[in-house]
């Protein structure tokens, strides 16, 4: 074995002679490129990238949401189901599979759209196909062009500085925007940071709070004047918390060079290979979470076990988070998944401010099921005594905001 | 260099007329009413007027700055750079055209007058500003050539 | 007979990978996107092949998680022949790697990926003086388009170890 010197000694020899280095003409893909990196320039082109990723994302998803889907669920499915499924909304199977109806001035009504209904057959469907589907299918279009383009690794080098801050370094931010589309792969992702120490830190605020593709799409349908508020307080605690993790937390976070590869132009075939690979992968971890989440949500309601845990929670949640007892259902529901959580959110009676609390609360005080086991797969038992002290912190951190309503004299 | 003096003009009175609409947008947003004149509609709100108005402001400052030695690689890109924000804007105002052309109110699809009406003016500046920003494109090619 | 693919991060491993298998692996233009091994068959010669997608790393000494899986899986091959795919454009540090594999006494072939931009960048390379010094195939390849993709297959059965002395004294003082 050589030593590396050695070894690096050799390899200058065999590149004396077999390599020759001519000059290196700047051209003007490489004088754009620089633009993209440098900070002063780097940062208008980045708001500008982020805003078209932004634009194109809602245009579409209310294309096929707003334009489509929502007539084909709302006006034929839904009243389709009603009536032919045997039983009506006194049957429990009915309550269960089609709807579970709503009280309206002391009588039951039956739910006239498929955010209401909850049924395994109609909530169940509509969110993951008639809501997220179309959103996360162009987001991961957006990120994958962005990928293989070669903007995001520039990207990384333009947000390392920021993320130093909190002990990561820039190659977080590969995880953190896979994360936007989906948890589950981000947390494999994490495998690229170096320390355990690392690892952790990301993985536990990826699973708390970066929301996912899934739900920006919902969020995107039901509370679109709203939801910029709730992705700044949680970017804020996704920095804050950071920040905080980071001081606590034992190990180092060391420095790493990111490579920045050429820009290139993307070819169809490997995009179209990706975009499908991503968006399969996402349909088989959230159709079957969604349903079973319906399932238990439902068999809650109709028990009355929810009824009871919502009287139990009761004082906290209005006191403490300032939101109606009656979130305690999204709340459920967002073990599960947290497109389904935001759906149910939007049907319960709150004010605007109450639906911010109660959104970044079902966002942040859990993982969902698939990211919380795949991080347990990828990090070990460890997390589970952390996790349980970070669901601590969350409770401060839903205050918080409920405290900052309060000094605007909202709440 | 002789040559780039039409550019220089070109793209200098272009950077000041696109950092003028970025300055109106932005303050059109903070008024809170959008405006409209001719052909040309301020949209108000965070998103496309606030968040939009930073980056029409940008292109318009990449213009200026681009503008002195423009013969030169760098200068040039931010040329190009000034460009290539416009064209984001631009194409997302006009893919949001789109997504709201296609359906209807009530029905499937939306009425032919409906769909058309969609792309009649008034316009966002962006894309009022994206065939003089394509000029560009011109020079890209010239120095290619030579 | 299997083959394994290495190389640093982001050199187009993962791209090469499905050209030669024709199977999905995601290939990204960022560092890092394969942080676990895939396997996949080949055919040649009439016989199935397994050929695996390591995840990229800079040198046999691990600094993360996606690195130790890169050591570990060379380790567990013993017989396997090594494809190391560099970029032609950074060829230094990509020979680096190289060494420390033929060191530890692994035939190997080797991929000067990215040619396309090594040429961009007017970086010139003696592929036959550089065959002749380290005794090892070197093929020019862009994966991206397939270039060279077919030669790196003719070629593996030429793969063969070699000491490591021979190449110090082919590159002579």
């Amino acid at each position: 074995m050589l030593s590396i010197d050695e070894r690096w000694d050799l390899i200058d020899k065999i590149s004396k002679k077999t390599v020759k280095f001519g000059k290196y003409k700047h051209t003007l893909k490489d004088a754009v490129g620089e633009l993209t990196v440098k900070p002063l320039t780097g940062i208008p082109v980045a708001v500008a990238v982020l805003y078209g990723f932004w634009s194109v994302f809602s245009s579409f998803a209310g294309f096929c949401t707003d334009g489509f889907l929502v007539k084909i669920f709302d006006g034929y499915w839904l009243p389709w189901l009603q009536n032919i499924f045997p039983g009506g909304l006194h049957n429990w199977l009915y309550n269960l599979m089609v709807d579970a109806g709503h009280i309206e001035n002391g009588v039951l009504v039956p739910s006239d759209n498929c955010f209401e209904a909850f049924g395994v057959l109609t909530s169940g469907l509509f969110v993951p196909f008639g809501v997220v589907l179309p959103a996360v299918f162009i987001f991961y279009l957006m990120m994958t062009l962005l990928e293989d383009i070669g903007y995001l690794p520039r990207l990384a080098v333009l947000i390392d500085t920021v993320l130093h801050k909190i002990g990561l370094h820039g190659y977080a931010i590969v995880p953190t925007i896979l994360g936007f589309g989906c948890n589950v792969p981000a947390v494999t992702a994490t495998r690229i940071l170096e320390t355990k120490k690392q690892r952790f830190m990301m993985m536990t605020l990826l699973g708390i709070f970066i929301p996912c593709g899934a739900q920006l799409g919902i969020m995107e349908e039901v509370i679109p004047d709203t939801m910029g508020f709730v992705i700044l307080y949680l970017l804020f605690g996704y920095f804050v918390f950071g920040f905080i993790l980071n001081k606590i937390i034992p190990g180092k976070s060391p420095e790493i060079l990111i490579d920045i590869p050429p820009y290139q132009r993307p070819t169809i075939h490997n995009v179209r290979k990706k975009v499908w690979i991503r968006v399969s992968g996402f349909l088989k971890v959230a159709v079957p979470f969604v349903i079973l989440g319906c399932l238990i949500v439902g068999v809650m309601y109709i028990t009355g076990f929810m009824d009871w845990l919502a009287n139990a929670l009761s004082p906290l949640l209005t006191n403490w988070f300032g939101v109606p007892k009656e979130t305690v259902g999204p709340l459920v529901a967002a073990f599960m998944r947290k497109d389904l959580a935001v759906a149910q959110l939007s049907a319960i009676e709150m004010t605007k401010y109450q639906m911010i609390t109660s959104v970044v609360l079902v966002s942040i005080y859990f993982p969902c099921l698939a990211t919380f086991i795949m991080i347990l797969k990828e990090g070990g038992k460890e997390l589970l005594g952390s996790l349980a002290a970070l669901v601590a912190s969350v409770f401060i951190f839903g205050g918080l905001i409920h405290l900052i309503w309060i000094l605007l004299g909202v709440a | 260099m002789n040559k780039y003096t039409i550019g220089k003009i070109y793209f200098g009175v272009l950077g000041i007329v696109t950092l003028a609409f970025g300055v109106a947008e932005l303050v059109v947003t903070a008024g809170g009413d959008s405006f409209s004149w001719s052909i040309l509609e301020i949209p108000n709100g965070i998103f496309r007027g606030g968040w939009g108005g930073v980056i029409i402001l940008s292109a318009g400052s990449f213009y200026l700055s681009g503008i002195k030695n423009l013969s030169e690689i760098h200068q040039f890109s931010k040329i190009v750079m000034g460009s290539i924000l416009i064209w984001i804007v631009a194409g997302c105002d006009i893919f949001a055209m789109i997504t709201e052309s296609i359906p209807g109110e009530e029905g499937w699809f939306n009425s032919l007058e409906g769909f058309l009406e969609t792309y009649a003016p008034p316009y966002p500046p962006a894309i009022i500003l994206l065939p003089f920003s394509l000029i560009v494109i011109y020079y890209i090619y010239k120095r290619k050539v030579a | 007979m299997k083959i394994l693919l290495m190389g640093h991060p982001n050199v187009g491993k993962s791209v090469f990978f499905n050209r030669l298998t024709g199977s999905n692996v995601i290939e990204s233009n960022y560092p890092g996107t394969t942080v676990d091994y895939t396997k996949g068959y080949m055919v040649l010669e009439n016989r199935d092949i397994e050929v695996i997608d390591v995840p990229g790393t800079f040198s046999l000494e691990p600094k993360d998680k996606a690195e130790e899986v890169a050591v570990k899986m060379l380790e567990e091959e013993k017989d396997a022949i090594v494809v190391c795919v560099i970029d032609a454009s950074k060829i230094e540090r990509g020979l680096y790697l190289t060494l420390e594999i033929i060191e530890k006494g692994y035939p190997v072939i080797i991929a000067l990926n990215m040619w396309d931009v090594a040429k961009d960048k007017n970086i010139e390379i003696d592929v036959k003086n550089l065959e002749k010094i380290l005794e090892v195939p070197v093929i020019p390849t862009v994966a991206i388009s397939g270039e060279g993709i077919k030669e790196v297959v003719s070629r593996i059965k030429e793969a063969k170890p070699v000491k490591i002395k021979n190449i110090i004294k082919n590159v002579g003082g």
